[in-house]
């Protein structure tokens, strides 16, 4: 028997995505401790290492490790979506960071943990493995919360997420335990020869409680109804090229971890309990999210409460659980990305600094002094709002279509109507941002080069995969082959 | 004549020259002025001579707009197509909302407009939105099209709006929503039906049609009765038909001129638009028995926005409400679904863009020199603005229905074609064009005749070369259709005879005998007779 500690180069070719990260990371840390002048480059070392991973990535796909991690069109996507977060995080924050003083080396190094992270979290076929990329990533989040230490806002959240986010690593390896406990092992792909294997009850307690814990834990990632409780504070005081990385990428993985293992656990389809539980999940997610938002004054604060009530978009899928919901929920979660990610590098650009108020208000007539900026931010909230011709639209167009197709039509009605709300305050902003007269004098942050490419990038991609969504749609097909297992 | 090749590239032309005139507006700085209203003048000229290229080539014998199509795969993988087409119905539209586009723009030159840039690009990308609209054939492609609209328009009213611009704006993007997020789950539930009834994925309109009309939808009566009231429910707030109307008014008292010319010329006509392309022809068994629920909604409407519009003091909602009542007989003409009915309805379409567009840019003349819309302030201007009121009060006439203007042809072809169906209906419906005619009649009045009555008046200007030039085209189609409406006629016939379902065809002779008399003394059977030999 291959055991877990025998290590051939088929394997670390596997992984090479994730030990490339790994490797600039740790290079980062070295320069920043030995080599402090050259600090103005990080970014574009990390940049360059973000290259470096993606191309070390194979189309190639298999199990290696003894079957604990596999490649595949899957990990492929979530290679790209993690490494494009944190390329997006640092174009858009390299120059906030440099102003501030904040540009350490444990900045960037810690998103390339973070990123490899979560590479491994979906890289994993054995929960164990998933449960340390959670963690790795986790990790280093918690530290990034905090990055501006000084601001009382910034060590609030950290705090707070570090505590609840340990509470949701024990529900999740509660939940392993319970699983290994009652089917003696922590492998999906056994656990799908289990489950095929007739002797299995598709209700039994025990299983049931580790899974309801896991589906905790994951929840807890994405930020659902009712596991939402930190995003608002963390959001809020995270620094905004942090939260561009927390917003997207880790959702992402935890909502594609939530459907590999329903989809180990359940391959004919979701059978009773479950189904509800997670169209309920979606419902709450939608309506609260949409509604709270907006209430809200802060743009942060809003921001987590559209990306709650985008996960909400998100779990319909999982509740939908057939393989056009996939390939929706896909296309769905890096359209969310772009879109997010542009949502919050413009925020960050429009501020006056870390400590700035960013209350709506203070966001009034801005367009006119930063239009690029603030064309980008209005396009974010169009495609938020699911308007086309944007990427928002055909995620939310694919979602809504599979659970209309598999008789969802209730689920799709409220996604629309919450769809609706949201208008009303992805609207707001647009309306401030370019309908209002000038309140204040800030001074912004002086546009430079990188956030000018993060800006086009995202501007650029939420067009065009709204308006050409044939390539998007491929790669999440070839990535949802995976998921489903067909 | 083989147009196809030709038709097809100009079809993808036509729907994206404004988008691209709006992109090179994007990247000229803010300060060129001249620069930008060159280009984008140039532009919509450009986009209304592809449309007049169109019209040109176009075979009038053309029933159905997929025979006159581009059709290429957009998103293969879920059966979305870039299908574009067009049939007399669209090709009409489209001529509208290109020529209302040259219009607005040849005003705005000739008006102080700060952020100039801006408001040049929002009616280029607008007319995108709206051409899209009219020529779009696949359901999610249309849908797209549709919501594009929304954004210039929201921006328009909002950034270059009066006072309460921001809530008429959100008002205006949130009550249009609503109807069309609900159609888009209708469109992705028929979708669904769609790939059950015949195995195959389409979202086209084409395929639709032919399920539903060879009866291979299998529809339940209560599902089409929803899929229908989802299709209609978005396309009647944009007419807007009373209850759904409160936003119009709104959106148009705080729109800058060019704005409300464009809503009430393009974006109103869009909403019967797509009853007749989508909600009648898809769903024809629920749109038979919901008729007469439509029907009521549209006498309600005639009557109360002519009701409204006599007691306004505001210009602009004067002729807003005017429109609710307007539209409401169009939407009436449609559900009676005669030949003579719908070739009024179409005709009224274009004849109510044509008119009310001229009004509220006649109204916004006067606006951008007084700075008020208030018919008190005004009385007896008829002296200091010779030419204004010699153009408004042929509006006005336009818009009764005078003999002679393009709006009697219109609503006598819509009285006439609804009378075969319920002579109630008739006579509710004449009654509100007896009160069209006095509270417009009135608004003459008391702005144009009269004595003078405030001296701040005495400075006002007559309109200037540039709004004269947007005017002219209005002026000259307003007669011209009046006197000569065969070649509009002639254009919609195709598209009347695939759309009418009331077994009259579209020719006055076979009228019921209570209106043919009437029709021939006024020579209208030459009028709405086809033309079958130069057609062929």
């Amino acid at each position: 028997m291959t055991g877990f500690l025998h290590v051939g180069g088929a394997d670390l070719a596997c992984v090479a995505p994730e030990l490339v990260l790994a490797g600039f990371a740790t290079l980062i840390l070295l320069l920043d401790a030995f080599a402090r002048p050259v600090r103005a480059f990080f970014p574009y070392v990390t940049l360059f290492g973000l290259g470096v991973a993606n191309l070390a990535g194979r189309d190639a796909s298999g199990l290696f490790f003894g079957g604990a991690v596999e490649s595949s069109g899957l990990t492929r996507f979530i290679e790209l979506v993690a490494c494009g977060a944190v390329a997006l995080a640092v174009l858009g924050g390299a120059a906030s960071l440099e102003r501030d003083r904040r540009d350490q080396g444990e900045f960037y190094a810690l998103l390339l943990f973070a990123a490899a992270g979560t590479i491994v979290m979906v890289r994993g076929v054995d929960l164990l493995v998933v449960f340390l990329g959670l963690e790795l990533m986790s990790l280093s989040l918690y530290v990034l919360a905090a990055w501006y230490r000084d601001v009382p806002a910034a060590t609030e959240a950290a705090l707070k997420y570090f505590l609840m986010g340990a509470l949701a690593s024990a529900f999740l390896l509660y939940g392993i335990a319970t699983l290994y406990g009652r089917l003696g092992t922590t492998r999906l792909t056994a656990l799908q020869g289990l489950s095929s294997g007739s002797s299995f009850v598709p209700f039994d307690v025990l299983l049931s409680a580790g899974l309801l814990a896991i589906v905790a834990a994951l929840s807890f990632k994405i930020a659902l109804v009712p596991f939402h409780g930190w995003a608002p504070d963390v959001y809020q005081g995270m620094t905004t090229p942090a939260v561009t990385f927390l917003s997207t990428a880790p959702k992402a993985a935890a909502l594609i971890v939530l459907l590999r293992l329903l989809h180990a656990l359940f391959p004919a389809g979701l059978p009773e309990p479950w189904r509800p539980l997670f169209a309920i999940l979606a419902a709450l997610s939608i309506l609260f999210g949409n509604v709270v938002a907006l209430s809200q004054r802060d743009l942060k604060r809003m921001l987590a409460y559209s990306g709650i009530a985008q996960m909400g978009y998100a779990a319909i899928a999982v509740a939908t659980f057939t393989q056009d919901a996939f390939e929706g929920v896909l296309v769905f979660l890096a359209g969310y990305l772009v879109t997010n990610a542009a949502a919050f590098l413009t925020v960050a650009a429009l501020s006056g600094g870390e400590t700035d108020p960013r209350t709506l208000g203070d966001f009034a007539g801005l367009g006119r002094r930063h239009p690029v900026a603030a064309s980008v931010l209005t396009l974010s909230m169009l495609s938020l709002a699911g308007i086309p011709p944007t990427v928002g639209f055909i995620g939310k167009f694919l979602v809504f279509r599979a659970a209309v197709d598999s008789g969802l039509v209730g689920l799709a009605l409220i996604g629309v109507l919450g769809s609706l709300v949201s208008v009303g305050y992805y609207l707001r902003v647009v309306y401030v941002v370019w309908m209002k007269e000038p309140v204040r004098d800030v001074t912004l942050v002086p546009e430079d080069l990188l956030s000018g490419a993060a800006f086009l990038l995202t501007a650029a991609l939420m067009l065009a995969w709204g308006l050409f969504p044939r390539a998007l749609l491929d790669l999440a097909r070839g990535a949802a082959v995976t998921l489903g297992g067909r | 004549m083989n147009f196809q090749p030709l038709g097809a590239d100009l079809l993808t032309t036509l729907v994206f020259l404004p988008a691209l005139g709006a992109l090179v507006l994007a990247f000229l700085p803010a300060s060129s002025k001249v620069a930008a209203k060159a280009i984008a003048l140039a532009t919509s000229f450009l986009t209304f001579g592809v449309s007049v290229l169109l019209y040109r080539g176009f075979d009038p014998a053309t029933s159905v707009p997929e025979a006159f199509a581009i059709d290429r795969p957009w998103i293969p993988q879920f059966g979305i197509r870039y299908q574009l087409g067009m049939d007399g119905l669209s090709l009409a539209l489209v001529l509208l909302t290109t020529l209302l586009t040259v219009s607005v723009l040849l005003v705005s030159c000739g008006q102080e407009i700060e952020k100039l840039k801006g408001y040049l690009i929002a009616f280029l990308l607008l007319e995108t939105g709206m051409v899209g609209s009219l020529v779009a054939l696949d359901t999610i492609l249309f849908y797209v099209f549709w919501e594009v609209m929304l954004v210039p328009m929201y921006f328009i009213i909002g950034v270059w709006g009066g006072k309460r611009r921001i809530y008429a704006a959100m008002k205006f993007f949130l009550f249009t929503l609503v109807g069309s997020l609900l159609m888009f789950v209708a469109i992705l539930y028929a979708a669904n039906v769609h790939l059950h009834a015949t195995g195959i994925q389409s979202f086209s309109l084409a395929d639709w049609t032919r399920a539903a009309s060879s009866g291979a939808w299998h529809l339940a009566p209560g599902t089409e009765a929803l899929l229908f009231g989802a299709f209609a429910l978005a396309f009647l707030v944009k007419v807007p038909l009373w209850p759904f109307h409160t936003w119009l008014p709104d959106a148009h008292v705080e729109a800058p001129t060019g704005g409300s010319i464009i809503l009430a010329g393009v974006l109103l006509k869009l909403g019967t638009y797509g009853l007749l392309r989508f909600a009648y022809p898809l769903f024809p068994h629920a749109a038979a028995r919901y008729g007469p629920l439509l029907a009521g909604l549209a006498l309600i409407g005639i009557v109360y926005g002519a009701w409204v519009a006599a007691a306004q003091k505001d210009m602009k909602k004067l002729v807003a409400y005017s429109s609710v009542s307007h539209l409401a007989l169009v939407v009436l003409g449609i559900v009676a679904g005669t030949g003579a009915a719908l070739s009024g309805a179409i005709f009224q379409m274009i004849g109510h863009g044509l008119t009310t567009s001229l009004l509220f840019l006649l109204v916004g003349v006067l606006y951008a020199r007084r700075h008020t819309r208030e018919m008190a302030d005004y009385g007896g201007i008829a002296a200091r603005v010779p030419v204004t009121t010699t153009l408004f009060v042929l509006a006005t006439l336009g818009s009764i229905g005078l003999p002679g203007l393009n709006g009697f042809i219109g609503e006598f072809l819509i009285l006439g074609g609804v009378f075969q169906v319920s002579v109630v209906w008739a006579a509710i419906a004449a009654t509100g064009m007896v009160l069209g005619a006095i509270y417009l009649l009135t608004l003459v009045q008391k702005v144009f005749w009269g004595p003078e009555t405030s001296p701040a008046n005495r400075a006002l200007t007559d309109i200037n070369g540039w709004e004269l030039a947007g005017a002219f085209p209005l002026v000259a189609l307003i007669v011209l259709l009046g006197v000569f409406p065969r070649p509009l006629l002639t254009l919609v016939e195709g598209s009347v005879k695939t759309l009418q379902r009331a077994g009259a065809p579209v020719a006055a002779e076979s009228l019921s005998p209570a209106v043919a008399p009437d029709v021939r003394r006024l020579g209208l059977h030459e009028v709405a007779a086809p033309r079958t030999e130069a057609a062929r």
